[in-house]
């Protein structure tokens, strides 16, 4: 069982100049749950993502990780100092849309590095559990391989161990199967199950429906910036009251099926 | 023509073509290294810094280098730089050759995906890490086309050295066309001993870049 944060995100605001890319959004993510944020093109559900590790940083409001500000001195403060916004991020696993594999690193040695750059785990170590990791995710045969010699999915299998070899407690996911040819989505998203199953605490941006549908605990919709609605998958998913849901999961099953 | 003459210039000539190389060697290295570290406070030093830079690269590249060359070697006593024709030759160069490099290190820089930059910030790089381990080893890999073939391009400004009189091949020739009236001979052999310099430089660069990218590219 790992160790599984919670995120609590309130009153959020972000701005790109004039732009307002995120309206006082509030959510909580649950430890050990899947929320899944759902929503059309440019609502903001990759901003808020990034908002989360501070990838993105925030202009209003304030999110915590396990009731520690993230980004921020205090709430509307200075700038969180370099060392200790790195020591947040530690345990805080991301996986990106584009997978971001070093491409001059074998895939063990993509693993590896942040053991022993940031860990400062030795080199031996960092690589008997950046394989470790790899076995994981079913690429235990893979590891000598450099990322441009292996499939979309493996290469998403193999940035997913990269970040699960840090022993995240929170596993952020930006639209991880998009950039994927539809054979592998599903190679990736059950990785992405086993994980939940082992009870960490998982974000994932998706356009995934099944996925939403069958793994998440929480779906979040947004549009426009704004947070819509937050709620059980089957309530967002099948019986939503808000006509804008509804509307964004009528044009997707008009474009799923055939 | 009248070849016989190199039985008497041939020696000198050679030396000078040994000075060439030198210089031409040092001044890329230096110039190269000057050149990441420009490219390097470019892109993560305050505002102010970088300003001061950028008016150095413009001041640089806008004017010929023969008259920053006379300028170090003829004005630098003024302010007490009293260098021998030598070092002073391949100061010039290092000077010279240093804002194209951070140009070129510059974009090459650019050409790394930002998402592998944040995907190393994500687990808690730090920055000095980064620069380490990502961005130089990636960046210097798309730079290398352009500093190898800027590196030709300053092997042909070292003749200007001879303007200072550091005795260099084309120095040499010039001596040895005063003394023998043997113009074309003697620039025939400087183009030859040029053609050597350069063909070995492209050849070294092609095997490095290939080798450098076996694992970043496509499999055809």
């Amino acid at each position: 069982m790992v160790q599984a944060s919670s995120v609590q995100i309130r009153q959020v605001d972000k701005f790109y100049g004039p732009f307002h890319a995120l309206k006082k959004v509030s959510m909580d993510v649950l430890p050990g749950k899947v929320t899944c944020l759902i929503g059309p093109s440019g609502s903001g559900k990759s901003t808020l993502l990034r908002c989360i590790n501070f990838l993105e940083e925030y202009d209003a409001g304030e999110i915590r990780i396990d009731d520690q500000l993230i980004g921020y001195e205090s709430p509307g403060g200075r700038k969180m100092r370099g060392a200790k916004l790195r020591e947040m991020r530690r345990s805080i696993g991301m996986v990106f849309q584009q997978f971001n594999l070093w491409p001059h690193m074998t895939a063990l040695q993509n693993v590896a590095e942040g053991l022993v750059r940031v860990r400062g785990l030795s080199k031996s170590e960092a690589e008997s559990r950046a394989t470790e990791a790899l076995r994981k995710v079913g690429l235990a045969d893979k590891m000598g391989n450099h990322p441009l010699r292996l499939s979309g999915g493996q290469q998403q299998r193999v940035a997913i161990a990269r970040a699960i070899a840090m022993e995240p407690k929170l596993m952020l996911f930006d639209e991880p199967t998009s950039a994927l040819d539809p054979e592998l989505v599903g190679e990736v998203l059950n990785v992405m199950k086993a994980l939940a199953a082992e009870g960490m605490t998982m974000v994932v941006v998706t356009h995934e429906m099944g996925f939403a549908a069958h793994v998440a605990d929480r779906v979040a919709f947004m549009e426009k910036g704004e947070l819509v609605a937050v709620d059980e998958p089957s309530r967002i998913l099948h019986s939503p009251e808000d006509p804008r849901i509804q509307g964004f999961l009528r044009t997707y099953h008009e474009r799923n099926s055939f | 023509m009248e070849w016989q003459i190199f039985e008497q210039y041939g020696p000198m000539l050679l030396r000078g073509f040994g000075v060439t190389v030198l210089c031409w060697l040092l001044g890329t290295v230096f110039s190269m290294a000057l050149g990441l570290v420009i490219a390097l406070i470019q892109r993560y030093a305050p505002a102010p810094l970088r300003w001061l830079i950028q008016i150095y690269i413009e001041i640089i590249r806008g004017t010929p280098f023969l008259v920053q060359l006379f300028v170090l070697y003829y004005g630098g006593p003024l302010i007490g730089l009293r260098l021998d024709a030598l070092p002073a030759g391949i100061l010039g160069l290092t000077v010279y050759g240093s804002p194209y490099f951070a140009e070129i290190f510059r974009s090459g820089f650019r050409a790394v995906p930002l998402g592998q930059i944040e995907a190393a910030r994500a687990i808690g790089m730090s920055e000095p890490t980064i620069i380490r381990r990502i961005l130089l080893p990636l960046g210097l890999v798309s730079a290398l086309p352009a500093l190898i073939n800027f590196s030709i391009i300053l092997t042909k400004e070292t003749v200007i050295l001879s303007i200072i009189t550091v005795p260099e091949l084309m120095y040499q020739v010039n001596r040895m066309s005063t003394e023998t009236f043997r113009y074309l001979e003697a620039n025939l052999v400087l183009a030859l001993f040029f053609w050597l310099l350069v063909e070995t430089i492209s050849r070294v660069g092609r095997r490095l870049e290939s080798r450098v990218t076996r694992h970043l590219l496509e499999r055809p």
